[in-house]
């Protein structure tokens, strides 16, 4: 309040500030609502679509029910398995001193190159083979995919949570007196509660809106029930009601992730002066530590990859793969380039709050927690209804495009957010005031100090879009234009017709195009930690 | 690592001005395809049939159901002239959409079976494949599964396998049996079927063979062709499957195997009809049909010409006679049945 007051001073004093001050705010208010708009757009045209009136669905209330309990056993199950393990990592590798800890520090996000459905195609068929360690099969063959290849989504929301500020508090808290358990419980989990709800709610989401792994699991979901009315009953309005429920759930989900979040403003600075003094552990608590973050390396990528590598190399050659690589690093590129910028301007207006604020971060919200091609069918209600009003016509290249770009945004700002978001609830509240008070209009609040500040959340988000809309398949599968196949279209193809040794090498691929920036990535964030910015 | 300003927003708008800028160019003929079907044969057909004619392919393959949406949202706008889809169902809702334009020609007319083509003509098919059983030949004679009645005893009881009917081709096999023998037949035959099963349905065809091999189950309903790649696969771990079961034409001594087709229809807003119409010739001609029969494992569509020789190997076998729109005329109804068995 009496910040408000005081910056309302320094507006009133300087008129020419002022107005330079209302234009700018304007002129950023106008590009959030535009952004919010854009991303919300095909999910409110589900919405719109499954509204139309027709005949009443096709399937009975028996699919529904227990398509409500798979998803939710599932993302309890599953995402609750990624957030425990996804944690557990980050502290080890945050708080901890044990071999191998630096190379396990950038090695744990490895998994997030794989996606879901290829991991369950490799651990079905290594399963099948006798050759999995495991038996992974069935609801908790899904569950077990979900934990060890989404868990990375929580490590990298804490990694980042644990740079700056809170090598600080945690030293302070030593320096106290406080005992490691007291440290972990009473400082560090604190602290790191906007990282740990960021990164469970995104991987809760992801395994809401997961088709191919449920599927190929037997496993019936809300997802899979929306492509059960669609495919078999033929019925997409139920569908698209199907998938209502999925983003109304999602709502739901996002309002308690934000309360979970906590309101939590932190007063302070980072210092970056020394680097952060990790517990050494015992040698059992080393071997421990070690053997955890290595198994979660091992079956997250290693086993699954391998076995997928067998699959290639008994296939032997690859078909014309280069086309379809170079497309989807395009893709990828301009689509995590595009959803990021949408995703910080939404992420920047609403830490600011205001009715604009908490709409804007729903807005970017509700796409993640459906699949994408519920998605793509709104990108494509919503182009009816500009080709029927004559603005644009077929889905010639270009367009067909725009629109692809468009439906990664809308599926996925969510995941551009949620980190970002993460990094600026960091931001020391005194900085934004003071700005305000000497006279800095919000886009140049947003361009010299939030964008600065979430440094480490902007790369955090960069990496995950990148590599999420290289693992895209549906929005891809149908809103691309002519011979325009990307990785995941070819492996697509060829899993579709179960010829799963042609599907390994661009499976293999997308893993290995998502390998290179996720490791770099992580290894900018690692390196951007507080006062490890000289080795 | 931080990304400027400069950089998030000249990416952005050059990502948005690069995908909303030109169309794309026309070099020469060619003609759009929207394909459902991922087979590398039908790449080497088009290639083919671009080195005869010289009008260049273009194809945006997808899934059935999607594209089908995609084509609704475009109207007359869009850019699609030839759709090609695997099984009679995903034609027959196409064409119940009205999507498909009727068409007719003498090639057509001599090259399809009036049986394997829709009444109006709006699609055409141009392979067959046949829906068989796959039995653990430990463990069953072939004579113990001859028929698909055979599935549904009580002896079977936690011996079967079976593909979710969220795909298309049980809705199809299940469509037969309403169409032949009546919805109360076909819901009886499902629940018995259901009530069977070794495991809920999950993954593939392939997969059920696997499990049948594997000794999970005694026998499961698939696709011939799924049999026989198994059978010719680069992994020893697959040839070793397809050593392990065999493969029954069932009701031979009845209505005869249910086949069903892949089939294409020209887009109802194609741009070039009549070079749609041109590739859908060459698809049943006979220089298509004998090229594509050593490269995929189908049926070609017409008796005259010689399927490959594994696919021969197999013996000759009675086919079931209804007519396949049929297959999609009673496709909710097989939906529903399934839904309300429990057999997803």
């Amino acid at each position: 309040m009496a910040l408000d007051a005081s910056s309302a001073l320094a507006e009133a004093s300087t008129p020419l500030v002022r107005n330079a001050h209302r234009l700018d705010g304007d002129v950023f208010t106008m590009l959030a609502a535009i952004a919010a708009a854009l991303c919300a757009t095909p999910a409110i045209a589900v919405f719109a679509l499954s509204l139309r009136p027709g005949e009443a669905t096709a399937f009975g209330g028996a699919l529904l029910r227990d398509g409500a309990f798979g998803t939710l056993a599932l993302t309890l199950l599953g995402g609750g398995g990624a957030l425990v393990l996804g944690a557990t990592a980050a502290c080890l590798v945050s708080l901890c001193r044990f071999p191998g800890r630096r190379v396990f520090e950038w090695l744990l996000v490895v998994p997030l190159a794989a996606p879901s459905y290829i991991l369950a195609y490799a651990y079905g068929a290594a399963t099948w083979a006798g050759a999995a360690p495991l038996a992974v099969q069935g609801f908790w063959g899904a569950a077990f995919v979900y934990a060890i290849g989404l868990y990375p989504y929580v490590y990298i929301a804490m990694l980042a949570a644990f740079s700056s500020q809170y090598s600080c508090a945690l030293e302070a808290a030593r320096t106290l007196g406080a005992r490691p358990l007291d440290v972990f419980w009473r400082v560090a989990l604190p602290l790191a509660r906007p990282g740990l709800a960021a990164g469970g709610a995104l991987a809760m989401m992801e395994i809401a809106a997961d088709y191919g792994a449920a599927h190929h699991f037997g496993v019936t979901t809300l997802s899979t029930a929306v492509f059960r009315a669609w495919y078999a009953h033929g019925d997409l309005r139920g569908a698209l009601q199907i998938a209502s429920i999925l983003l109304l759930a999602a709502l739901v989900f996002l309002w308690f992730e934000r309360r979970a979040r906590g309101r939590a403003a932190y007063v302070g600075r980072s210092t970056r002066l020394s680097a952060p003094n990790r517990y050494i552990l015992n040698p059992t608590a080393s071997v421990g530590a070690f053997l955890f973050c290595a198994s979660l390396i091992l079956f997250g990528a290693i086993l699954p990859l391998a076995w997928l590598a067998r699959l290639a190399l008994l296939h032997g050659n690859v078909e014309d793969i280069a086309g379809p690589l170079a497309n989807s690093l395009i893709l990828a590129s301009a689509g995590a380039l595009g959803t990021l910028a949408l995703a910080s301007v939404i992420a920047v207006i609403g830490r600011r709050g205001g009715a604009l604020g908490r709409s804007a971060s729903y807005a970017a919200g509700l796409g993640y927690a459906v699949p994408g091609a519920v998605i793509a069918m709104g990108a494509l209600g919503a182009f009816t209804l500009l080709r029927e009003a004559g603005i644009v016509g077929g889905l010639s290249s270009g367009i067909a495009l725009s629109a692809l770009l468009w439906a990664y945004a809308a599926r996925f700002s969510a995941a551009g957010v949620q980190p970002i978001d993460a990094g600026l609830s960091r931001l020391a509240k005194g900085l934004d005031d003071s700005a305000r008070t000497l006279g800095a209009g919000a886009w140049r609040r947003f361009t010299r100090i939030d964008l600065p500040i979430s440094a480490p959340s902007l790369a955090a988000a960069t990496l995950i879009l990148f590599v999420e809309i290289l693992k895209e398949l549906p929005a891809t599968l149908i809103l691309r234009p002519f011979d325009f196949d990307t990785l995941a279209v070819r492996a697509y193809s060829y899993a579709s017709d179960e010829r799963l040794l042609e599907a390994a090498a661009p499976a293999l691929l997308i893993f290995a195009a998502g390998l290179a920036p996720i490791v770099l990535l992580a290894r900018g964030i690692a390196r951007l930690r507080a006062g490890e910015r000289h080795p | 690592m931080a990304l400027s300003r400069r950089e998030v927003i000249w990416g952005a708008s050059a990502a948005a001005l690069g995908a909303c800028g030109r169309r794309a160019p026309a070099p020469g003929s060619y003609v759009n395809v929207y394909s459902a079907r991922h087979y590398d044969a039908d790449r080497a057909l088009f290639a083919a049939f671009e080195e005869a004619t010289g009008v260049a392919v273009r194809v945006l393959p997808a899934n059935a159901e999607q594209f089908t949406e995609r084509l609704r949202a475009e109207g007359d706008a869009t850019e699609a002239d030839l759709i090609v889809a695997a099984d009679a169902g995903n034609l027959w809702r196409m064409k119940d959409a009205g999507l498909l334009a009727n068409t007719t020609s003498p090639a057509l007319e001599s090259g399809v079976p009036a049986r394997l083509r829709d009444p109006d003509g709006a699609y055409w098919g141009f392979t067959k494949r046949a829906r068989v059983i796959i039995f653990n030949d430990q463990a069953l004679e072939p004579a113990d599964v001859a028929t698909y009645d055979a599935l549904a005893e009580a002896r079977f009881r936690g011996k079967i396998v079976a593909r979710s009917s969220t795909n298309v081709y049980q809705l199809s096999t299940l469509a037969s049996r309403i169409e032949r023998l009546g919805a109360g037949n076909a819901r009886t035959w499902a629940a018995a079927v259901r009530a069977n099963f070794a495991r809920d349905p999950q993954g593939s065809d392939t997969d059920q063979i696997k499990a049948v091999a594997a000794g999970e189950a005694h026998a499961t309903l698939c696709n011939h062709y799924y049999y026989l790649r198994l059978a010719r696969s680069e992994d020893p771990a697959e040839r070793d499957v397809a050593s392990k079961v065999g493969l029954v034409f069932p009701d031979q001594t009845g209505a005869g195997t249910h086949i069903n087709i892949s089939g294409a229809g020209i887009a109802a807003h194609a741009k070039r009809p009549e070079r749609a119409l041109q590739l859908l010739e060459y698809l049943v001609s006979d220089a298509a049909q004998t090229m594509l029969a050593p490269l995929n494992d189908e049926f070609p569509i017409r008796p005259s010409i010689a399927p490959a020789p594994e696919l021969a190997a197999l013996g000759a076998f009675q086919e079931e006679d209804i007519p396949l729109d049929a297959l999609g005329r009673h496709q909710a109804e097989a939906a529903r049945i399934f839904e309300e068995v429990g057999w997803r």
